[in-house]
């Protein structure tokens, strides 16, 4: 190539590399702008002022120093309650996992007996996931009275709308040729999900309950707060009663629970997968 | 059907009886394992002991809890008048406890993400910040905020801040020290600095998972914000509450309509957008 | 039995097999196949040429668009046929063997008698004693009985296969299916697993379909071939009719040919 001619194919590259540049400083100018307008319209609708938060820093610090330090002696009261949190999450996760397998089977396009059964499981199950275990709580304590049984019932529903829309993916998503060769054999619909499906699933069904044990269980340590058992239970009382120095014991069990079954949670995980 | 040459399949063959005997002697339940199971039953009937999960409780709840149900129907429409307000203020929320938490979760995942920041003692420092953050549930810190800046909808952002910071932190630690090291080994070989490795190699590799993680967090937290009304932090959930309070069931119903239907609407924008990303 | 080599039954008859695919793909167009009674016959043709549909319409795990099936005198395509009965007679393997990998190799063999079993029983995951011992004695005849409490993914390709073989013959089938069963195999573990087939096919009688893709196998393994491609059958005959002509049809028609062959 001669020099002028290399000269020109430079300039025009760098050219081009310009009017790309040019165009995607325009385009990343335009979407700043508009998240810039979104978040500061968003910011003062809801008040938000870094003025408000200045100025709620000496109250936030007066609060600390009266939660802190925490009163050691209150943890024996916490024991109990630590114990239902763990109860209700056990038995909110075990709920959840029966009544998620008939759902997940239901809610999969290839194990669905028809397709209107799929469509109503998927939307059943999507009201499952939007509404929050504190919701669920909230009517089940009018419901059935005060209690960790309305927790554990507040914790079921949700985790089984987590669990079973999990699963339905996966079940959606399994290797077609141990489908296929298990039809071939000329299993019934039932035999090639028990056998060509299920084994599949279960490493990650697994894997996800104990992922959603662990969820259950931080959920668990506010459902107190709408009086359905566990450490929130205790949490509100003793703020209701002043008592902030027991309060942050309760924080303090609350972070060391979550904390161990978040460290044994991950390791059982690792061992299933 | 039965075709002649079947049969010949099943005709005995050495060997088999032995493989046969020790399938037998596979099945057959051990005492360990008859213990264990008896264990795991003992222990879960006292769990459910503990929490009023009784065959007789469950028998009688569920026609209850089915009649709590039906008394939302048919919701009031109209008292969706007044929740336009507040399901709107639900979503900024969550929009802004989404950009706080990734203020707060990213310069702390950097910090604790083990192949940008070598000192030790700094990673499990930020690591132990995440921990807190991400353990205490929203409504505590919502609770928190409430006591420090007052009622509204504020403190609810704020504490969906510090929660999800410190989950999206973890994430964010674990993207980065996920991205592939060669494009850093050849940024360092080219003689660039520490940020510049952070920006130019790491960032671009990571950014996609971190957008990912975003949008995901972004719908749960907009759950997460339904409930924040309850401890006065903003959004749909006083309504709930003074609903459930009032006995209004009818006005329930509609609240739990309408959150249903900005979750539905919210989770199908986000994976879209999820979608699109890779 | 009579398996006379001087007047073989006819075990399969596919008459005017045609099957288009959603979208309009011609996968088999017109194809006529007589299949004897215990016979090793092996399907010869290129990727694309209809093979494994041509398979799947013999067990209906695909639905011919047109034509008839008969096994054994009786039509198999027609909409009366339960096809649970229809499947357990046709054993089939797979070129990526398709086991079920979490679970033990003798598990996998006891699929085979899934069709026989009734699926209560199967909920809970168990099996009759003599569904048992027909397991272990088709792990045996692949030799593979030793590995019968091995998951199944952690077998070779061959091994794998071999199982896949007694899992098929865990059918007591009439016929064994065979869709490139060592397409992703080393020659020495190809002709191992093909000699199993062969000698299954001998042994017990079974009429053994095979799909393959390579000439030498075709030569070395095959009673009787079927040319395909571009979804009709180009050649019928012994492997030694195999001829350079021949396989110079199968492989390389240009795409002219395909028209101008059914002008006529
Ligand atoms: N489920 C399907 N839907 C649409 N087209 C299909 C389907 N299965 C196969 N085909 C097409 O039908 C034609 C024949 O495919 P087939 O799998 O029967 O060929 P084959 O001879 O087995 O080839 P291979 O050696 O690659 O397995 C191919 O062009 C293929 O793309
Ligand atoms: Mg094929």
């Amino acid at each position: 190539m001669t020099a002028p001619a290399f000269d020109s194919v430079v300039a025009g590259a760098l050219r081009e590399e310009a009017g790309i540049r040019n165009r995607r400083v325009l385009k990343a100018c335009g979407w700043t702008a508009f998240a810039a307008g979104v978040l500061y319209f968003t910011a003062t609708q809801i008040g938000m002022k870094p003025a408000a938060l200045v100025a709620g820093l000496p109250f936030m610090w007066d609060f600390l120093t009266r939660l802190l330090p925490p009163d050691l002696t209150y943890f024996q009261y916490l024991v109990g309650a630590t114990i239902e949190t763990v109860q209700i999450a056990i038995w909110g996760t075990l709920l959840a996992v029966l009544f998620s397998v008939p759902l997940a089977l239901l809610g999969a396009r290839n194990t669905t007996p028809h397709i209107l059964v799929f469509h109503a499981t998927r939307m059943f199950l999507n009201a499952l996931r939007s509404i929050n275990e504190l919701v669920f709580a909230l009517i089940f304590v009018s419901a059935v009275g005060l209690g960790p049984f309305a927790g554990v019932l507040a914790i079921a529903l949700h985790a089984t709308g987590m669990l079973a829309k999990f699963c339905a993916e996966e079940a959606e998503g399994v290797e077609k040729g141990q489908v296929e060769a298990m039809q071939a054999t000329g299993a019934s619909k039932l035999q090639v999900i028990l056998f060509g499906v299920i084994p599949q699933v279960i490493p990650a069904f697994i894997s996800y309950t104990i992922y959603r044990f662990d969820v259950s269980i931080r959920s668990a340590t506010v459902l107190g707060l709408v009086g359905a058992g566990g450490l929130g239970f205790s949490l509100i009382k003793t703020m209701k009663l002043f008592k902030y120095h027991e309060t942050a014991t309760c924080i303090l069990v609350i972070f060391l629970l979550v904390l161990v079954s978040d460290w044994i949670c991950a390791k059982l995980r690792a061992r299933v997968l | 059907m039965a075709a002649p040459n079947v049969s010949a399949v099943a005709s005995g063959m050495p060997g088999a009886d032995r493989i046969l005997r020790e399938l037998q002697s596979r099945k057959t339940w051990r005492v360990h394992h008859l213990l264990l199971a008896a264990a795991a039953i003992a222990f879960l009937t006292w769990c459910a002991d503990a929490v009023d999960l009784r065959p007789r409780e469950v028998i009688y709840a569920i026609p209850v809890i089915g009649e709590y149900f039906a008394r939302m129907w048919p919701p009031k429409w109209q008292f969706a008048d007044n929740l336009w307000q507040p399901a709107a203020e639900t979503i900024y929320i969550a929009v802004w406890g989404n950009v706080i938490a990734t203020l707060i979760g990213l310069p702390l995942g950097v910090l604790a993400a083990s192949n940008v920041t070598p000192s030790g003692v700094v990673r499990n420092g930020a690591k132990a910040i995440l921990n807190l953050f991400r353990s205490i549930s929203e409504l505590i810190w919502a609770i928190f905020f409430v006591s420090a800046v007052g009622l509204g909808p504020f403190p609810g952002a704020l504490a969906l801040g510090m929660n999800y910071g410190g989950i999206l932190g973890r994430l964010y630690a674990e993207a980065i020290e996920n991205v592939d090291r060669g494009p850093i080994e050849a940024m360092q070989a080219t003689g660039a600095g520490r940020l510049q490795v952070i920006l130019f190699a790491i960032f671009p590799q990571a950014l996609p998972q971190f957008v990912t993680y975003n949008l995901y967090w972004f719908e749960v937290g907009v759950r997460s914000a339904t409930v924040l009304g309850m401890v006065g932090a903003g959004g749909i959930g006083f309504e709930l509450v003074t609903a459930i309070r009032l006995f209004e069931w009818r006005e329930v119903g509609v609240v739990l309509l309408l959150i249903l239907g900005m979750v539905t609407v919210i989770d199908f924008a986000s994976t879209y957008l999820r979608s699109k990303i890779y | 039995m009579d398996n006379q080599p001087t007047a073989p039954r006819t075990a399969l008859s596919i008459r005017g097999l045609s099957k288009t695919y959603k979208g309009g793909l011609e996968a088999l167009r017109d194809v006529n196949i007589e299949v004897n009674e215990g016979e090793f016959l092996v399907i010869l043709g290129p990727s694309g040429a209809g093979k494994s549909t041509l398979m799947r319409c013999l067990n209906r795990l695909v639905e011919p668009t047109a034509g008839a099936i008969f096994h054994q005198g009786r039509e198999i395509t027609s909409p009366k046929q339960n096809l649970r009965d229809l499947r357990r007679q046709f054993g089939m393997v797979f070129q990526q063997f398709n086991l079920v990998k979490r679970v033990s190799v003798l598990t996998n063999v006891l699929t085979g008698r899934l069709a026989y079993r009734s699926a209560w029983r199967s909920l809970f995951y168990s099996f009759p004693q003599a569904d048992k011992r027909i397991a272990v004695e088709c792990l045996a005849r692949v030799n593979m009985e030793h590995k019968a409490f091995q998951r199944a993914d952690t077998l070779s390709g061959g091994e794998q296969q071999r199982v896949a073989i007694a899992r098929a013959l865990a059918q007591q089938p009439a016929v064994i299916l065979a869709d490139e069963p060592v397409a992703s195999l080393d020659p020495k573990i190809a002709r191992q697993v093909l000699n199993y087939l062969k000698q299954i096919s001998r042994e017990l009688g079974i009429t053994v379909l095979c799909n393959l893709h390579q000439v030498e196998y075709t030569r070395e393994f095959a009673e009787r071939v079927v040319g395909m491609s571009r979804g009709t059958v180009v050649f019928e005959g012994v492997s030694s009719q195999l001829t350079d002509e021949v396989l110079h049809r199968i492989y390389y028609r240009d795409p002219g040919d395909a028209d101008r062959e059914d002008a006529e």
